[in-house]
């Protein structure tokens, strides 16, 4: 019986293991948080799509050069009176998109708090992305994307403008996140203190998974 | 445990059948694995496959173990094992099982053991293929049918689609692991890796490289003589060169220090020997003693080499000097791993036992440690094997052999090569192959000559020095010596290869590698926990104080997994909601399909009156229902709450005229954040009118009242009491006297603090044996509190004045009294107090109570009750 060896990479380089990261989305309501996830995991997009209440959670893998990088995405409600449930989400997080709507100035605000809010109590070393989207109502913009731009600059955030509609830098921005993550410390996903704990095997004891421990 | 503690165990489980093996595997079900046994059991001339589960790991009883799924072994059953996917730790080797539709894949540990249970199960294919006649398999039918993959009708079909990984079968365990939300990422990518090695041929092709291999004892001899003869012979450059040495330096400097100036030069004649049609970079030198092994490549495909390492094994003297032994370099080149061994042997004529017990140490010990977990010589694709072996011809006649190697006749003289008969024998080099030998013995020469050796031993010449290799794809080109070449009595070997290595094609790796991560995202996104909820908001009309209301939520599994749901804490919360909600079950299981009912109950107690009629909660709480391993929903539960007297500050109440529904809720949440200031008294009535109309109703009415305060009173006749002294009413105050009791403790309990508070207490347990002390604290009560405690220690002596009728006595009112007025402070829920430090509290505060029932207190100021 031959003996084959060594899993099958590129050049041999090591590209087996996998990068778990925890993403949240926060931002207004109906700013197209849901519609985002929604575009990036099944490539869809529904002109009615319901307010989410509560946090939706999916998970979507995306793979670069050298490592394969799984977010787990937590997709959160918008809605003012579940603000205060946020931090349940974003803590632990390694990544946040911010969302806002191009054709509405108090979606822009609302995310510039999101992410002074972030900024405060979420993880020191959280990649945080600026998402404009709705960028296909060209017609109805409110927000220029120099002023996204100059803010996203001067806070150190990824931004693009997005449309879950047309798709349009809907993977680039998760793409973007997955390369700007610190691969190193999270191999894994050990140490990284999010809900969903990560085991070897099924068999091992019952995992607490609640989100917000 | 061993394999043959659990042949055994499970045997012992199976009376009237024979388990032939039985291996502990893991079952792959997508990303999941979980531990299975696997036995072959026969009987009656047939035999079976068998899937156990075990409640235990490993199990230790035979009742642990039970069948969860049988494939008769017949003409349908199939099984396929996957050594292409074995991965680079060595852990992962797929046994697939077939039969008619359904399909089982299972990963086991690469060891003896099974390759014992892989043996058996192909002894019991080869059994059916040989028997003419059809075989019985009669005796499964014992077995219950849901758990026979047999190709009857009533068996457990499972959906095979394109692969079993893609299809999670019918079995609801795995799914229910992932529904956990354990989602192992380890199997995730053990899976990622089965299924990209089957689609190897998507992206993997492979190519050829030439591979000079070259071996030479020198004799201790310098290098003297141009090495282009032996290294640069052919006519097209190598790609890559494996060049060894033995017997490099014989000095007893090199054997006890292992430390030579022949290395370099040796080195330096190599280098320039090497072909000049390509540049060459070395990948690795290894030496021990005078065993030397020298990899090149050819710079343009440095690139591809990964994983160099080396090391070397001494079978010398002691079994471990290195004055004999092997040394080894390793490499993984493109994607193939290759292995390159140099040997030198052990010595003299007769001693081919020796050599072979040195080539099998050499081979079981030397290890690439470097690499995780290390690897030996047999976990690569590609080896290569080549030295001074040091096998003789014998049992024949010298003179012989000289005369027919001058005529360049070898077949007959290799008919006594020891290391072809022992080969043959299966005794050493198993798996590997040599070309047949067309050149003359390399050994022994007169140094400096073409001529036997000519020393009086008379020996046979022999082809001591050989070239092996073992592994797929491996073409020989060439297979020779190099005779020109006289500074050694040995003369240099090579051999030219032409190997196929399997190169991946990144970009279409890439592409497949995505799709399978995508395949297995939906596979995981699909199979995450989902309920619905009727509704996220549950809103409740008008809620009083004390009366209880509920609304049902039902969670209906509209996923593909069970559920785990629970109402988890937000944040830092305590609890996962508030005090005044209660969540009946708040945690529970939903297979798909069905539906759980969840009471929601709003009760607003004594506990929590306080903050809703002070403004600092509002019936307004979000739930987070969690999924395990999934979502969370949000549930708002909301309504109006009623204020009420109970639940006030006394403080508030007494500054209250009118009843307290009749004034907005603005200016209660106004007084209550200012009753501290009411303490003087100024414009507020000296008791509060509430505590008043109660005392003052039983005073008049309950004095006679058999056991008073003791005796419960009727919750609707409270809820009338509540409403009574809430709105106001000309009539009198409704109920039974004992209702009317029970609603003034109330109203002490529901205060935001007990009449004497909570600071207090400490020093009142301290003083409690001393009435002095205990009448000071009193005296130190703000103007209401004091008020009121002296208001209803008169009424209780009043009512021990008519024990004779009501048969209440003094220790059971201060008692009773003690838990009211030093009431301690709510523990959260779930959190219980030692009882034996309670039942002392209990007893220092009615003994403080005790005194004011039992004495006059003229000295005390008299309540004035204001109008
Ligand atoms: N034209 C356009 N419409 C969009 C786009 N993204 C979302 N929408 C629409 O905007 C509405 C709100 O989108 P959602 O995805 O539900 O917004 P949300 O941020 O998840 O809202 P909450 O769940 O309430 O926080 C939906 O009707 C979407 O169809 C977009 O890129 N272009
Ligand atoms: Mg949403």
């Amino acid at each position: 019986m031959a003996n084959k060896a060594g899993p099958q990479r590129p050049n041999g380089t090591a590209q087996a293991k996998i990068c778990q990261f925890k993403l949240v989305l926060l931002g207004e309501s109906a700013v197209g948080k849901s519609s985002l996830v929604l575009r990036f995991v099944k490539g869809q997009f529904h002109e009615y799509q319901e307010s989410t209440i509560g946090a939706a959670f999916l998970t979507q893998t995306v793979c670069l050069d050298d490592t394969t990088v799984k977010f787990e995405i937590w997709d959160t409600a918008g809605q003012e009176r579940y603000h205060s449930l946020a931090p349940m989400y974003y803590r632990g997080a390694q990544a946040a998109i911010v969302v806002y709507d191009v054709t509405n100035q108090d979606t822009f605000g609302r995310a510039k708090t999101w992410v002074k809010e972030l900024q405060r109590q979420a993880s020191p070393n959280i990649v945080i992305a600026l998402a404009g989207n709705k960028a296909d109502l060209a017609n109805k913009r409110c927000v220029e994307y120099e002023e996204a731009q100059a803010y996203a600059e001067e806070n150190g955030l990824l931004f693009m403008e997005t449309s879950a509609k047309t798709g349009t830098n809907v993977n680039e921005i998760f793409l973007a996140i997955a390369k700007k993550l610190p691969k190193s410390e999270t191999i894994g996903g050990s140490g990284s203190g999010q809900g969903r704990r990560l085991v070897e095997s099924d068999t091992t004891a019952k995992t607490s998974t609640s989100c917000c421990k | 445990m061993g394999s043959v503690d659990l042949l055994s165990l499970v045997q012992s489980g199976f009376t009237g059948e024979t388990v032939l093996a039985c291996l502990e595997v893991s079952k792959m079900q997508g990303w999941v694995r979980t531990t299975r046994y696997l036995a072959i059991i026969s009987k009656s001339g047939s035999s079976a496959f068998f899937v156990l589960t075990s409640t235990r790991v490993p199990p230790i009883s035979p009742a642990d173990v039970s069948v969860e799924g049988i494939v008769p072994i017949d003409s349908n059953f199939k099984f396929e094992l996957d050594t292409e996917t074995q991965h680079e730790d060595g852990h992962d080797l797929y046994l697939s099982v077939s039969s008619n539709k359904s399909k089982l894949l299972f990963e086991m540990m690469p060891s003896s053991k099974s390759n014992a249970f892989v043996g058996e199960l192909y002894k019991a294919v080869d059994n059916v293929v040989r028997k003419s006649g059809p075989l019985e398999y009669n005796w499964l039918n014992r077995y219950p049918p849901v758990i026979r993959h047999d190709c009857s009708d009533n068996g457990l079909k499972e959906e095979v689609q394109d692969s079993v990984v893609d299809s999670p079968d019918s079995l609801s365990l795995p799914r229910e692991s992932i529904a956990k939300g354990s989602t192992p990422i380890a199997a995730r990518e053990s899976v990622i890796r089965y299924m990209m090695s089957k689609k190897e041929d998507q992206y993997m092709y492979k190519q050829s490289f030439r591979i000079f291999v070259g071996t030479w004892n020198v004799n201790g001899q310098s290098p003297t003589a141009d090495l282009t003869e032996w290294l640069s012979c052919d006519v097209d450059p190598p790609d890559i060169y494996a060049i060894g040495f033995q017997e490099l330096d014989l000095s007893t400097e090199a054997f006890l220090f292992n430390d030579t100036p022949r290395e370099n030069e040796w080195y330096k004649a190599v280098v320039s020997g090497l072909h000049n049609g390509a540049k060459y970079t070395r990948v690795k030198l290894v030496r021990l003693v005078g065993m030397m092994l020298v990899v090149f490549v050819q710079e343009k495909l440095r690139q591809y080499v990964t994983g160099v390492a080396c090391d070397t094994v001494g079978t010398g003297i002691m079994g471990k000097m290195g004055n004999k032994g092997g040394v080894g370099v390793r490499l993984d080149f493109h994607s193939t791993s290759i292995c390159f061994v140099n040997a030198h042997l052990a010595a003299h004529v007769e001693e081919y036992e020796r050599r072979n017990q040195d080539y099998r140490d050499i081979y079981s010990r030397m290890c690439f440690s470097s690499h995780h977990p290390p690897k030996t010589i047999k976990d690569h694709d590609h080896i290569y094997w080549l030295g001074d072996l040091n096998y003789r011809i014998t049992e024949i006649d010298p003179k012989y052999v000289k005369d027919c190697v001058e005529r360049d006749s070898f077949q007959k003289v290799l008919e006594y090569d020891q290391l072809i008969k022992q080969c043959r024998a299966q005794t050493v080099f198993v798996g590997f192959k040599e070309g047949s030998i067309t050149f003359k013995p390399t050994y022994k020469y007169d140094t400096g000559t073409d001529n036997w050796d000519s020393s009086e031993k008379n020996r046979a010449p022999a082809w001591c020095d050989r070239i092996l290799w073992k592994g797929e794809s491996i073409e020989q080109i060439e297979y020779r010596s190099h005779p020109f070449l006289k500074i050694s009595d040995h003369k240099p070997v090579s051999s030219l290869f032409d190997a196929k290595v399997r190169i991946i094609d990144a970009v279409k790796y890439r592409k497949i590698h995505e799709e399978v991560m995508k395949k297995l995202d939906k596979l995981e996104n699909e199979f995450l926990p989902q309920v619905t909820v009727e509704t996220t908001e549950i809103t409740f009309d008008t809620v009083q104080f004390l009366v209880p209301q509920s609304k049902n939520l039902i969670i209906a599994n509209t996923g593909q997994v069970p559920v785990k749901f629970e109402f988890i804490k937000k944040l830092d919360d305590p609890y996962y909601c508030k005090d005044w909600l209660n969540i009946e079950p708040y945690l529970g299981d939903v297979i798909p399909g069905e539906k759980c009912e969840v009471k929601v109950e709003v009760r607003v107690d004594k506990k929590s009156a306080y903050k809703l009629n002070s403004g600092q909660d509002q019936l307004y709480d979000i739930l987070v229902l969690h999924l395990e391993g999934g979502k969370d929903i949000f549930i708002t539960v909301s309504g109006n709450y009623e204020r009420s007297c109970f639940g006030t500050s006394l403080e508030t109440l007494a500054s209250i005229k009118e009843p307290i529904r009749e004034i907005s809720l603005g200016s209660i949440i106004d007084k209550e954040k200012k009753k501290d200031s009411f303490s003087s008294g100024e414009g507020t009535y000296a008791v509060p009118k509430e505590v008043w109309f109660l005392v003052d109703h039983l005073y008049r009415h309950g004095t006679k009242a058999k056991h008073l305060f003791v005796q419960p009173g009727l919750h609707s006749e409270i809820y009338d009491i509540r409403d009574w002294l809430d709105n106001g009413s000309q009539e009198s105050l409704p109920g039974s006297v004992y209702s009317v009791a029970e609603a003034l403790l109330l109203l002490f309990e529901s205060c935001p603090e007990p009449v004497i508070p909570y600071e207090m207490h400490t020093a009142c347990l301290n003083c409690a044996s001393n009435f002095m002390q205990c009448k000071q604290i009193i005296q130190g009560l703000t103007y209401h509190r004091k008020n009121v405690f002296i208001y209803l220690c008169s009424f209780l002596r009043e009512l021990l004045s008519h024990s004779d009728d009501n048969g209440l006595d003094t220790k059971t009112l201060a008692a009773l009294f003690g838990g009211i007025f030093m009431r301690d402070k709510p523990v959260p829920r779930d959190v219980s107090k030692p009882r034996s430090s309670q039942q002392q509290l209990d007893r220092k505060k009615s003994i403080f109570i005790y005194h004011f029932l039992v004495n006059d207190y003229p000295d005390l100021l008299p309540p004035l009750v204001s109008s």
